[in-house]
């Protein structure tokens, strides 16, 4: 690049203010060392605001000089004091980053143990209570059909719903029987039934040719009891015997009887 | 002690050579940082990065292209022009939109004053050396807050250094064109 061309464009402030890229810089460089008049045009424009800075210069704290000084000689101890460090084989520090690597992971651990036999603990308990709930269920289906069965049976057209009366013995006991001659099934309603001692039970009998023939037990607390149907029988009785029932009625203690 | 010789035992380490090169030219620097990004704060911390970075890089300079202080002069430019960029990138748009406040906050910011011969100088004539030099504004850049065009820009560039020029006595250059000559034997 020529003298005139780099005065023409003002380069040489550009040059002095630092703004050039790299290869006009080198271009510059290479002009102002081969051109002399080139050199004392830039030595006076360098001068000049040399000489303006200086002019315009505004005095610093103290502590900015005092702060240099102190990074230099920091500077200077840097170096070894580092290489020391790093080639030194026992690291307080590093052992203590291990070490508390170490006592995370092993609270971590002892955490997700604890969690794990938590889960586990529930798990057993889920599955306990499964078992409970699908056995009341069986339970439950269980009874739901007999008591369909039951009501199926009551609700049959064939049914004979008989009411049974109290006599003398026990004027408020009352009694219903569902007789079902076509299926052969007798189901009993027993709760008008007076309450009885512990020691004590109702009978029901049928009489079949002068003959009384057990039927089964009627205990008060159920709704319904399904008793043995017995052909040919002329009649149904209900006696008081003592628990767990008797071969032959106690006719001393019957309290209700009606005819088919 | 004269420069040069500063410089030479600077290369060799001697950290005395900093502080005196310190001594001499730190206000200069600061002044021109300080201006710049108008923060003492900041300005103290990069005058002294300046100076350590003068430390470390002395050997690159290299006394046949140019002064010390020319040379100085572009670490202090970069390194606060860098520091302001990564700090706030809009900052140089944002003083552009702020340029007719200029004046005012130049009654603010009293260390922000020019002085010397730079205030013999016309309006415009100041106003380019001061944008150019003592903001580390491009001509690009600087033309625009100027509002008027590049050309226009580039001419009041070089009438400003011609009134420089016509300021500072040619016998001042001369004689330190001679102690220079000394200096380097």
């Amino acid at each position: 690049m020529d003298r005139k061309t780099i005065l023409e464009k003002g380069l040489l402030l550009n040059y002095l203010l630092g703004e050039l890229n790299a290869k006009d810089e080198e271009l510059i460089e290479s002009a102002l060392q081969e051109d002399k008049v080139l050199r004392q045009e830039f030595q006076k424009l360098e001068s000049d605001f040399e000489r303006m800075a200086l002019e315009n210069a505004i005095a610093p704290p103290q502590r900015v000089k005092s702060s240099l000084e102190k990074t230099l000689t920091k500077y200077d101890n840097d170096t070894p004091v580092k290489s020391l460090s790093t080639s030194s084989a026992f690291n307080p520090a590093r052992l203590l980053v291990a070490a508390s690597l170490a006592a995370i992971f092993a609270l971590t651990s002892f955490w997700f143990y604890n969690q794990w036999q938590t889960a586990e603990e529930n798990i057993r308990v889920a599955r306990e209570e499964k078992e409970q709930l699908q056995e009341s269920l069986q339970k439950l289906s269980e009874e739901i059909q007999e008591v369909n069965a039951m009501y199926a049976q009551l609700n049959d057209k064939d049914v004979i719903p008989l009411l049974l009366k109290g006599n003398k013995l026990a004027p408020d006991a009352r009694a219903v029987a569902f007789v079902n001659h076509k299926s052969k099934s007798v189901v009993v309603n027993p709760k008008a039934l007076p309450a009885l001692s512990e020691e004590e039970t109702y009978q029901m009998w049928a009489d079949v040719d002068g003959e009384m023939i057990s039927m089964g037990l009627l205990p008060t607390d159920k709704d319904l009891v399904a008793l043995t149907y017995i052909d040919k029988a002329e009649s149904l009785n209900i006696t008081i015997e003592p628990k767990g029932g008797n071969d032959h009625p106690t006719v001393e203690r019957l309290i209700s009887n009606i005819y088919l | 002690m004269d420069e040069s010789s500063q410089i030479n035992r600077l290369k060799n380490g001697d950290k005395n050579a900093l502080y005196a090169l310190y001594d001499k030219y730190s206000g200069a620097l600061y002044g021109v940082v300080v201006r710049m990004c108008r923060d003492k704060e900041l300005s103290e911390d990069l005058l002294q990065e300046i100076f350590v970075t003068i430390w470390e890089k002395i050997d690159q300079f290299d006394p046949d292209k140019g002064k010390f202080y020319t040379w100085a002069y572009r670490i202090a430019r970069n390194k606060t022009l860098n520091t302001l960029r990564k700090t706030d990138p809009l900052i140089q748009k944002e003083d552009m939109g702020v340029y007719n406040d200029i004046e005012q906050e130049e009654s603010a910011h009293n260390y922000e004053a020019l002085n010397g011969v730079i205030k013999k100088m016309e309006a415009h004539h100041q106003k380019v050396i001061e944008l150019v030099y003592f903001k580390g504004y491009t001509h690009r850049e600087a033309h625009k807050l100027m509002g008027v065009p590049l050309g226009t820009f580039k001419s009041y560039v070089r009438q400003a250094l011609v009134q420089l020029r016509a300021n500072y006595p040619l016998t001042l250059f001369f004689l330190s064109m001679c102690l220079d000559v000394i200096d380097h034997g």
